[in-house]
């Protein structure tokens, strides 16, 4: 009832409206019943329902509202006729806008590609096939002739080629049917051809078809050529063989030729000339004389161009005629005469080389080329050895230019400086080089006088093999020892870098003295003074450095009384071993740098209070500005895409709204 | 919603005019209740109304469920009033009221009047839940449709938009009493 009471407003207008349930009105009239509140708002509301009917109902649109509102509407919106209705349908479905995006970035992409260039391929490649198309039709046979012929002519360019060779005055239909009955029989040949093992020769009367005429597979004009590639013992023996077997088979030797290598082996190659229908059997003789490395076996059909320039000879030959009888007949002008006499010279001059062609092929029909190569066994064994030395040897001496002179004061027949070189640079830092060869009995000699000559730093030395007319392995080539290349680096001991440094501290109480100390004790062991430096802080910490340079025999004994001067602290030793390299490791430098110290006031000024405070304000100073800095690369990173995103919002939202109205 | 009422919406939406032209004659005036209790005015809200058509047929695909083509068409009609409403605080505002009172007889009309200031002083959401009640009298499920409103937020604007009339009438009401 609490619930009735507090919202009796909301229910009472229900009820009005007829809107409340059989239940709820039960409720509210209950309520009603016992609330005198209630039901004084209950009457008010009524009141106030009835006033609301009453003066709201005047305002009421009038009953052909509706009318006028469609009247309006089809003023405003007149209908469509078919196209543009569909056009406008079509454009509000969501494939068509799907397809008209994908159109629209392929248009993008397509325009971009002809800006960058890349379809300028395309366009070329297009272009050239454009230019290819025409040209076809001009390879295929006239199209005067039936479309039979000219199917055929496509399927097989050689049958139509010797039709026209054959036959140039038959008429066009039985000159087709005749190339279609070609085109069948040389079809046929040409596969027992290409797929026999045993091929078979033109002379031979190859297993034919019934319906194949015989004479014009007779007629074929087939060049065949073998290479043999063969590995003999002897090759003088196997020369004698060919010629038993060329002449066994009816053919003949046409060329021999010969080299001897250095290693004495002998290298040929002879060309026989077989009757074509011996070739199989003559190779196979051929193939027992050594190991076989290669063979090819061609046949070339020259048919087509043999027949031909057969029938251009034909043709040449009647044009003669024709010249000759012209100049027999004719009696014009002098100058025709010499133009006729012209074009005979020229005309002759063609039937000759014709003629000389036709020849040529001829033989090379009547026989057939083997072409046998022949390499000895062994072929690429070495004739000799010869040993390859090379030396590099690295001096350190301290006179650079004295070591350079002795090096060149060695020079004799046996030992000759081909480069010698000294350079001084504007440090006054000086290096030499020298290049020597050696003959090969003195170059131990020297070398050996050459290290003597200073400190020997690195020295490597290179043997190589070389083959002499040959790769691989010989049990019988001699080796031979050529002359020792020698280069010779030559250094101020100053530049060495030093085997061993170590670097360690001494705490002291009296930096000075114990510095003046330490001078003493080096150069006691040999050691040298290299650089020294003194300094005073302002906590009145006294710093004494010293590096020196000592050979490493005399390293350890220093080191050991270096203990008597003070605390020794922070040892590190670091050693740089040279591997493969000769080196006489007493006498290397060591370096060591030494630093003297004292530990000065305790307490620093730059401590308390106030230092730390100024520092801890220092620091996160500029943390802060660190922080500032950071914020501004983020902003700088992220602020255009910002806009680039806001634009593009806008710009959508624009759009959309612009479509809207 | 019955399957015929909203086959009726999809056709509309996919541009059949007959379905749209059956839509006006049934909602226009649910629209015009609407452009009304905002505007209080009749001549403007039925341009209201004919601009919202106007607009929901050319802008008809963006509904992409055809049950709530009615709540989209009055949202249309709402919006078009507020802009109306907009444009027409810009212009002084006196005009209207002078005409009204300076057509009617005084008597009658000091109730009317009342009432009528008392409307327009109810929320915007209110007056056009009493609008849609009086002129269409449409039953609450409708207007809760149109509006976008549940039961009862409905009730509760009903209830109180009466009783808040009623408290601005009271004196009116008592000398009718």
């Amino acid at each position: 009832m609490a619930t009735v009471h507090n919202e009796i407003d909301n229910w009472l207008v229900a009820d009005l409206h007829g809107e409340l349930s059989a239940d709820e009105r039960s409720a509210l009239h209950t309520h009603l019943v016992d609330c005198a509140g209630c039901r004084k708002t209950h009457q008010a509301t009524k009141l106030m329902n009835k006033i609301l009917e009453e003066t709201l109902a005047q305002e009421k649109p009038d009953p052909v509202f509706e009318q006028r509102m469609l009247a309006e509407f089809r003023n405003r919106i007149p209908q469509r006729s078919g196209f543009a209705k569909l056009l406008a349908d079509l454009m509000h479905m969501r494939a068509v806008q799907i397809a008209a995006v994908a159109a629209i970035l392929l248009t993008l992409v397509q325009v971009g590609r002809m800006i960058t260039g890349e379809n300028m391929i395309a366009v070329r490649d297009r272009e050239r096939y454009v230019q290819a198309q025409p040209a076809a039709p001009q390879s295929r046979v006239a199209p005067s002739q039936p479309a039979q012929a000219g199917t055929l002519a496509e399927s097989d360019e050689l049958a139509a080629g010797r039709a026209r060779g054959f036959a140039p005055s038959t008429p066009a239909s039985s000159l087709a049917k005749e190339a279609k009955n070609k085109t069948e029989s040389f079809a046929q040949a040409e596969r027992t051809i290409v797929t026999g093992s045993n091929i078979p020769t033109a002379a031979e009367p190859a297993p034919k078809p019934a319906e194949t005429p015989a004479p014009e597979l007779a007629n074929r004009k087939l060049v065949r050529n073998a290479t043999v590639e063969l590995e003999i013992v002897s090759f003088d023996n196997a020369v004698q063989k060919i010629t038993a077997f060329a002449n066994e088979e009816h053919g003949y030797v046409a060329t021999t030729d010969s080299q001897k290598q250095a290693n004495g082996k002998l290298r040929g190659q002879v060309v026989v000339k077989v009757l074509p229908e011996n070739l199989d059997h003559f190779l196979q003789k051929v193939r027992g004389l050594g190991e076989l490395k290669n063979q090819t076996l061609g046949t070339e059909d020259v048919t087509k161009a043999y027949f031909d320039t057969d029938a251009r000879l034909k043709n040449a030959h009647v044009m003669e005629q024709r010249l000759i009888d012209m100049l027999k007949t004719k009696t014009g002008k002098v100058s025709d005469l010499l133009q006729v006499e012209r074009e005979l010279g020229r005309v002759r001059e063609d039937i000759e080389k014709m003629q000389g062609e036709l020849k040529y092929w001829d033989s090379q029909v009547q026989f057939a080329t083997v072409t046998i190569s022949l390499a000895e066994k062994d072929m690429e064994e070495p004739a000799a050895f010869l040993l390859k030395e090379r030396s590099q040897l690295a001096l350190y001496a301290p006179d650079v230019e004295k070591i350079y002179n002795d090096v060149k004061s060695l020079t004799s027949q046996k030992v000759q400086i081909t480069n010698a070189q000294l350079n001084r640079d504007y440090s006054g830092r000086i290096s030499a080089q020298v290049s020597v060869l050696i003959a090969p009995e003195e170059s131990d000699a020297v070398i050996a006088r050459v290290k003597g000559l200073g400190r020997v730093e690195n020295f490597q030395t290179q043997t190589e093999r070389v083959a002499q007319g040959g790769t691989g392995m010989s049990e019988n080539a001699k080796t031979k020892r050529d002359k020792v290349e020698l280069n010779i680096t030559i250094s101020r001991e100053e530049q060495e870098q030093a085997l061993q440094q170590t670097s360690l501290r001494i705490r002291t109480s009296s930096v000075d003295e114990k510095a003046k100390e330490l001078r003493v004790l080096a150069e006691k062991e040999g050691g040298r003074i290299r650089n020294s430096t003194f300094s005073r802080d302002p906590d009145g910490r006294e710093f004494a450095n010293l590096s020196l340079r000592m050979p490493m025999k005399n390293y350890s004994v220093l080191m050991q009384s270096l203990n008597s001067l003070g605390k020794v602290e922070n040892v590190s030793v670091q050693r740089q071993d040279r591997t493969g390299a000769q080196i006489d490791e007493a006498n290397a430098p060591a370096d060591i740098s030494i630093q003297v110290y004292s530990q000065g006031n305790i307490v620093s000024h730059e401590s308390g209070l106030l230092a730390t405070l100024r520092r801890t304000l220092a620091q996160s100073a500029s943390a802060i500005m660190w922080s500032l800095r950071m914020i501004g690369v983020a902003i700088a990173f992220l602020a255009p895409w910002v806009v680039a995103i806001v634009v593009i919002v806008w710009i959508t939202k624009r759009a959309i709204r612009a479509r809207g109205k | 919603m019955d399957a015929s009422e909203r086959e009726q919406y999809r056709a509309a939406i996919h541009g059949d005019r007959e379905a749209f032209e059956m839509i006006i004659r049934t909602h226009s005036r649910t629209l015009f209740a609407i452009g009304y209790g905002i505007l209080q005015n009749r001549e403007e809200a039925e341009d209201v109304v004919q601009d919202a058509l106007v607009k929901a047929w050319k802008t008809r695909w963006r509904v992409r469920e055809p049950e709530k083509f009615p709540a989209w068409l009055a949202a249309i009609a709402r919006h078009r009033a507020h802009d109306v409403l907009r444009r027409r605080r810009t212009v002084p505002f006196a005009h209207e009221t002078v005409e009204i009172s300076g057509m009617e007889p005084i008597d009658t009309t000091a109730v009317d009047q009342q009432l009528h200031s008392a409307l327009a002083a109810l929320p915007e959401l209110h007056r056009a839940a009493l609008t849609l009640r009086y002129f269409e009298e449409m039953d609450y499920r409708s207007i809760e449709n149109t509006l976008g409103l549940t039961n009862g937020a409905l009730r509760g604007i009903l209830g109180r938009a009466l009783a808040s009339m009623r408290k601005q009438l009271r004196p009116a009401l008592v000398s009718m009493d």
